[in-house]
């Protein structure tokens, strides 16, 4: 059994500690307030104890803590009082993840996450170990997964049998870890458009902290900066009309902000991008202050999407984002980005040689699909007037009426949406796009298909058109929505959901003879 | 097509009359705060019997919904795959391939005990994979259709999904 780096039992030492001596502080504080027998001097002698019990317990952890990677399994014993031990078969494993913060990097060691299917979190997490033992793990888990690949499912036909024995005389009698093939470089072109033709909310969430850190000096900054518009010179003293000016040109300044902010920690998460391929697995690598490196095995990818923004269209770039079943990092469930942003062209030349799938054309929902969309964002704008016309009531608003103007968004919002929207049934995938914010093109292997389902609500019904939805084990999934062909001619629902499942069975059978049929020779 | 007991109908009513009292109780009970309290200076008269026509209203959907669902209920066990139809308002057919199958489970509520029936939950590597559940079958059918579909599973192999 091998132990974390020592310094994560420094760490976890001092972070009980000081959690075990804060938990007397407010307990007494609190209950001084309500009992008479409590007396605040306790705390002098009680969070002492508390310090000391955590620091106990936090170096307890410490030394009870043990991994081992085995010959086909990663076992983990942990727990100071109840011990659990786990041992998870290297053959489950969907992706193993190193990241490394600042002040990780300055103290050389880093966080070594590992992935399976199913459960609601990371099945291992290691904080912290030293950065070379972690790649270290990383190559190892990968080496001996790809000879247990070599051995195990290849006895179905004797072809592949002989070649499986070359491959294992190959990853033997070779470097085990020869220098990843790199298969994409993020350019420092592409670095810079994706930062900025990306939204990104991540960056917004440091305004709020900002506001409380320096609340008075943000908001004579923005008095400042509405001054010469026409604003308020001093906010205790003006007219509602400065006020409101005023408020405008705070939210404009705010979404800026926000806006920049979100492009800097796009730049930073996606600095000096790499993708590349070892054996049977892509690894990655990026950031600019956290480091994230990972390997993805290509048997374990779910399904490939391709995602792009508005503006990301007008310029015909595009972003490729790999989904496991999984959990990535910082959030994104089991998503982990394959090109972060590249010319479409070359985007779908990668889908096509990693998948073999040519761009096929997309067929569009009948146009009766685009009046259903037209009510519905018609009801979307009744709401808008309804909620201006309620606070109309309340407070005095000019031009309440205007609100009326959402109406005429609407068939341009229903257009917008169902143009975006589109299938295809090629080969070996379905193809299924749609979004206008985000629009997404997933590639879904027919043998990656869990269950499908056909859907048709009241309204659909009096149409005849249904929906077609299409379920795989991809975690990101879940959260985004199960891709899902909307509001087909009923007739065509029914003959893509019966092509789908025939398809899988078909794709199946076939390839338990031929083998995988991802391929990493991406380039 | 097989279709699910009748007896099912029963319990769908009490689930839905149970949760429309709930709400009921609610919608009525914020009403009668509103306007005693005086958080509202000047409520209208009707507010009262208007939240309590609300809540009659959704309860009467609610219960007219769970009987209507029995009618639209219906599963088979095809050869490879298994089939469900449902859905009052959003009429949701799914298929469900016997390889994608990771294990089966049936259970029983206190309510379902009560009225002497079982559901069968079919867990696939799907995230959406608690829509795959069967309600409403007697305990006799529930320990034959998950034993059937246990064989089915194990006879169609399946390669590791994920």
């Amino acid at each position: 059994m091998n132990r974390l780096h020592p310094l994560s039992g420094a760490a976890t030492a001092l972070h009980r500690g000081v959690a075990g001596g804060s938990i007397p502080f407010f307990l007494v504080s609190m209950l001084d307030g309500v009992f008479d027998a409590v007396e605040v001097g306790w705390v002098f002698f009680l969070a002492p104890v508390g310090f000391v019990v955590g620091v106990a317990y936090g170096a307890a952890y410490y030394y009870r803590f043990g991994y081992e990677l085995a010959a086909d399994t990663f076992d983990i014993r942990s727990g100071v009082l109840s011990r659990r031990s786990r041992e998870i078969p290297l053959r489950r494993i969907q992706n193993v993840d190193i990241s490394q913060g600042i002040v990780q990097r300055l103290l050389g060691v880093a966080v070594v996450r590992i992935e399976t299917a199913g459960g609601g979190e990371t099945e291992a997490e290691l904080a912290f170990v030293a950065d070379d033992e972690a790649t270290r793990l990383q190559r190892e888990i990968r080496r001996l997964t790809a000879e247990q690949h070599a051995e195990a499912p290849d006895a179905r036909s004797p072809e592949t049998d002989a070649s499986s024995a070359a491959d294992r005389a190959d990853s033997t009698g070779a470097d085990p870890d020869p220098r990843p093939t790199l298969l994409f470089d993020l350019e420092g072109r592409e670095l810079l458009l994706l930062s900025l033709s990306s939204v990104s909310l991540s960056g917004a969430t440091l305004l709020p902290l900002v506001f409380v850190v320096a609340g008075d000096a943000v908001v004579d900054l923005l008095v400042s900066l509405a001054e010469p518009l026409g604003g308020p010179a001093d906010l205790d003293d003006a007219s509602a009309p400065q006020y409101g000016l005023f408020a405008v040109v705070s939210i404009l300044y705010g979404a800026l902000a926000a806006y920049l902010l979100g492009a800097a920690y796009t730049f930073a998460t996606y600095y000096d991008f790499r993708l590349g391929s070892t054996g049977d697995d892509l690894v990655y690598e990026r950031g600019l202050l956290q480091r994230y490196s990972g390997s993805i095995p290509v048997d374990k990818i779910q399904t490939f999407s391709i995602a792009e923004n508005p503006i990301q269209r007008a310029i015909e770039y595009a972003g490729l984002r790999i989904e496991t079943a999984g959990h990535g990092p910082d959030g994104s469930a089991g998503s982990q980005s394959a090109v972060p942003l590249a010319r479409r062209r070359r985007v779908e030349g990668f889908l096509e040689r990693a998948t073999g799938l040519e761009t096929p054309s997309f067929t569009r929902p009948p146009t009766l699909a685009r009046r259903r969309y037209v009510a519905r964002y018609s009801l979307l704008a009744a709401a808008v007037v309804a909620a201006a016309f309620g606070v109309s009531r309340v407070w005095t608003i000019p031009y309440w009426y205007a609100s009326a103007l959402a109406f005429a968004g609407a068939p341009i919002a229903a257009h917008l949406r169902w143009r975006n929207l589109g299938y295809a049934v090629a080969d070996d995938h379905l193809l299924v796009r749609a979004g206008f914010w985000r629009r997404r093109t997933h590639a879904i292997p027919y043998y990656r298909v869990q269950t499908v389902s056909t859907r048709r609500s009241i309204f659909q019904r009096r149409l005849g058109l249904g929906s077609v939805v299409v379920d795989t084990a991809s975690s990101r999934t879940f959260a985004r929505g199960t891709p899902t062909i909307h509001d087909l001619e009923v007739t065509d629902a029914r003959a893509i959901h019966e092509e789908t499942r025939a398809r899988l069975e078909a794709a199946r059978r076939s390839r338990g003879a031929e083998g995988r049929e991802l391929s990493v020779t991406f380039s | 097509m097989e279709r699910l007991t009748p007896r099912v109908r029963v319990v769908w009513l009490v689930l839905a009359l149970f949760r429309a009292v709930v709400l009921a109780g609610l919608l009525v009970g914020a009403a009668v705060a509103l306007s005693e309290t005086g958080l509202w200076a000047d409520p209208p008269e009707a507010l009262v019997p208007g939240a309590a026509a609300l809540a009659l209203a959704i309860g009467l959907v609610r219960l007219a919904v769970a009987w209507r669902r029995y009618a639209v209920w219906r599963f088979e066990t095809r050869a490879d795959s298994l089939y469900i139809e449902r859905g009052v308002f959003t009429r949701t057919k799914t298929v469900a391939p016997y390889v994608r199958v990771q294990h089966v489970d049936s259970r029983r509520s206190p309510l379902e005990r009560a009225t002497g029936l079982a559901t069968v939950v079919v867990y696939t590597a799907g995230s959406r994979s608690a829509d795959v559940a069967i309600p409403g079958l007697t305990p006799d059918r529930a320990e034959r259709l998950r034993e059937e579909l246990r064989a089915l599973a194990i006879e169609s192999e399946g390669e590791d999904a994920v």
